[in-house]
């Protein structure tokens, strides 16, 4: 029996939750955006009668204005969000006890022999999108597929309130013809990569040399051709960290090389996105790996335990001291990685008698916070450390 | 070499050097027990280098000489044999006869020359402790001493004798236990004896008032026991300045029922096996200490009636560094003094104050 999974995203989800619990905004032009009183403050989510007058996500307040001057700006309230995306998660679990929680505000479902208790998955879909109508006053869309990631293509596909199905079948007609860039995944770097050996859309990649990818993108090169055929193994669950021992990331060099201080600048992008999840996902680690290929693709990876940390300051620090203590700097180097590992949900540092205020730097955290928050909202390249800055060029 | 020996008093004999003999050792000869006859006694040695036991036994000597016999091999042999007199004969080349009863074993011996000699220790005692009481102090500090070797000062407990009072003591990066107790002695000292040697010596006490005396040399130890004797290295260094570390001042007290507390925590401590943090969190109020955990497992709630002088606190530990403590207080009643959610807790006995032990918290990062 094949599977059925469920991809169900909130449409317009921050002010469809101002909507909800203020209908004055309903019918009229408004925005959740930072702080309106200033105005640089952004857009973060439109609702679909300010769409029309294509204000979107990420402009300013001013852009959006002079768009549509009679727009209303709802200042943003994550609590609220967070309670009404707690709402939409019980809905969903009346429908299916396999739910993995993609984002604030959408989730997939496993839906796989639910036909019994909801009828043809089309039919639950609407009893799904009912739900959300009638209980929460929210709409939806919802993309059916048997795995993961056409799900969540589908879903993309008509909105709002769109139900969509993809098939294995239909990924010729509805999927390759698709720029990479609307591929669940890919960001702006990969994008970038792609464009250069000129694959620009999702049926570029499926007709490119596998070999070509895995060359490019390493072990990613080969997800990305499967995806690229709608293939998906992974499985709905509920905590995805939970069974995983480690958050990792790699990165295969342009160039061998045996410059410690380029390799250390390499180590921090990682680090960076490394710490970036750890922080999302509200887990800490207490190993720091590095992983080291050379270019006669022999590799070795070596590890240290720390006080539990999710800093990027921290991993990246212990990474360059892993990295200086067992790279032999005349062998160059084809491929860098680091990990967190040994990970743990929150964050709690036993105090010692060597460290007596449980060494925690309180600042760096802050700043990454902040870098966080700022990547959130405008994209992953829009602030970066110094020493990264120049690591692209060239 | 010739000796008849009940088997009890060989078995005993062995048992008590075998703490010494290491498993693991690249000198083949240390798997071994010296077995010494000379001037009518029988002599047992075991040694790992860094810690040696010899003990005397009653038994007949027939004929003087010395083997050395495995450990491990000659204890199982002793020990499984019937309870009657044993005679012991080894030949020139080593082979060792045991005969029992009906039983005849013959064991394959090397030569006694080849093993290492105990450090010579001129016994010029400076401290007589009752057995029982050294046993107690041992027991009470232990636990605390670091088990990793990075900073090998701390694998062991300090031993310090100031003003007539023998103040043991052992921390590791997390917690501390400090023991004292007058013995009226007017030598000082202060010096660092390894973890192992102590942890093996309580075993060999009493629980009497029979003392046991302590020599000092400059590197080593030397416990008498009755007829036991047992050498040890001491450890070399700089031990913590231990007087800073514990606080003299406290904002809030705590009075708690110790069997209660330990009991809460044991059950808290259930849900908190998450890594190896043990994390358990007190909210701590007037007339109530709340013990919470959680983890992917699941939760708990645990409430212990206090009585709390000061302020409510909420602080958070390692369940297992409160449980070490807990289990070796006899006493009914146990103080805890706190001043924040950072810096150490110090767990008092109502009613003896010879005690202090030292935890420190799990500093928790919230958002």
């Amino acid at each position: 029996m094949g599977k059925v999974i469920f991809l169900v995203d909130m449409n317009a989800f921050f002010i469809s939750c101002e909507t909800a619990r203020n209908p004055e905004l309903k019918g009229r032009p408004a925005a959740v955006a930072g702080d309106p009183k200033d105005r640089a403050g952004i857009v973060l989510t439109a609702n679909y009668e300010a769409r029309k007058y294509k204000v979107k996500t990420t402009m300013t307040i001013r852009e959006a204005k002079q768009l549509c001057p009679e727009i209303v700006f709802v200042p943003p309230d994550r609590e609220y969000y967070r309670y009404i995306s707690g709402e939409v998660m019980k809905i969903l679990s009346g429908y299916s006890p396999i739910i993995q929680q993609n984002s604030i505000d959408e989730a997939w479902l496993d839906m796989t022999g639910c036909d019994i208790a909801f009828g043809k998955p089309f039919e639950a879909a609407e009893k799904i999108m009912n739900d959300m109508i009638n209980k929460l006053d929210m709409m939806c869309s919802i993309g059916i597929s048997e795995n993961k990631f056409l799900a969540k293509m589908a879903s993309d596909m008509k909105k709002p309130l769109g139900i969509t199905e993809v098939w294995q079948g239909d990924v010729k007609d509805k999927i390759w013809p698709l720029p990479v860039g609307a591929m669940y995944g890919i960001g702006k770097r990969t994008e970038k990569k792609l464009s250069d050996i000129a694959i620009h859309t999702i049926g570029d990649i499926a007709k490119s040399d596998r070999n070509l990818l895995i060359k490019t993108f390493g072990k990613y090169g080969e997800e990305l051709y499967d995806l690229a055929y709608g293939i998906d193994n992974s499985p709905v669950d509920e905590n995805p960290l939970r069974n995983s021992k480690s958050i990792s990331r790699s990165t295969t060099l342009p160039n061998d090389i045996i410059d410690l201080e380029y390799a250390k600048r390499i180590v921090l992008e990682l680090a960076e996105e490394v710490g970036a999840e750890a922080r999302r996902s509200g887990y800490s680690g207490r190993t720091v790996s590095i992983a080291i290929k050379y270019n006669d693709f022999k590799s070795i990876t070596r590890q240290k335990a720390i006080s539990p940390t999710y800093l990027t300051k921290e991993i990246y620090e212990t990474g360059c001291e892993l990295l200086k203590k067992n790279w032999n700097l005349s062998r160059p180097v084809r491929l860098l990685g680091i990990g967190l590992g040994d990970l743990q949900k929150g964050l709690a540092k036993q105090v010692s008698f060597f460290d007596l205020s449980g060494k925690y730097d309180a600042k760096e955290e802050k700043i990454e916070r902040v870098m966080d928050k700022i990547r959130q909202k405008y994209g992953d390249d829009k602030i970066k450390r110094a020493k990264t800055i120049h690591l692209h060029k060239s | 070499m010739k000796f008849t020996s009940s088997k009890n008093s060989l078995l005993e004999g062995i048992l008590t050097v075998q703490k010494a003999v290491t498993g693991k050792t690249t000198l083949p000869i240390l798997e071994g027990i010296l077995i010494n006859c000379k001037n009518n006694e029988l002599t047992l040695t075991a040694t790992d280098l860094d810690l040696g036991i010899e003990t005397k036994i009653d038994c007949t000597v027939i004929s003087n000489g010395a083997v050395v016999l495995n450990s491990r091999l000659f204890g199982e042999i002793i020990r499984k044999l019937p309870d009657m007199d044993i005679e012991i004969e080894v030949d020139s080349t080593y082979n060792t006869t045991i005969v029992c009863g009906k039983s005849k074993f013959n064991l394959i011996g090397q030569n006694p020359d080849e093993y290492p000699e105990l450090p010579v220790i001129n016994e010029n005692v400076m401290y007589r402790i009752p057995q029982d009481l050294l046993r107690n102090m041992i027991r009470q500090v232990i636990f605390a001493v670091a088990q990793d070797e990075t900073r090998p000062i701390l694998t062991g407990v300090l031993f310090e004798v100031k003003d007539g009072i023998l103040s043991m003591v052992a921390l590791d990066a997390y917690r501390l236990a400090l023991r004292s107790s007058n013995i009226g002695s007017k030598n000082d000292i202060s010096a660092v004896i390894p973890g192992k040697t102590l942890s093996e010596v309580s075993k060999i006490l009493l629980t009497s008032d029979d003392e046991v005396s302590i020599t000092f040399t400059p590197n080593h130890i030397l416990f008498t026991i009755g007829d036991t004797r047992v050498i040890s290295r001491l450890l070399e260094g700089e031990y913590m300045n231990y007087r800073q570390i514990i606080p003299e001042e406290y904002k809030m007290r705590v009075k708690a029922n110790t069997r209660a507390l330990q009991e809460s925590i044991e059950r808290a401590s259930l849900m908190a096996n998450e890594g190896k943090t043990n994390l358990i969190k007190m909210d701590i109020k007037a007339g109530i200490m709340a013990i919470t955990s959680n983890s992917q497992l699941g939760n708990v709630y645990e409430e212990v009636p206090i009585e709390l002088e000061g302020d409510d606190i909420e602080i958070a530990f390692n369940s297992k560094y409160f449980l070490d403590v807990l289990k070796i207080i006899d006493c009914e009643e146990v103080y805890l003094e706190l001043s924040s959610s950072v810096s150490p807790c110090i767990i008092k006995t109502v009613d003896e104050d010879g005690y202090v032990y030292l935890i420190l918290p799990v500093r928790l990062i919230a958002h």
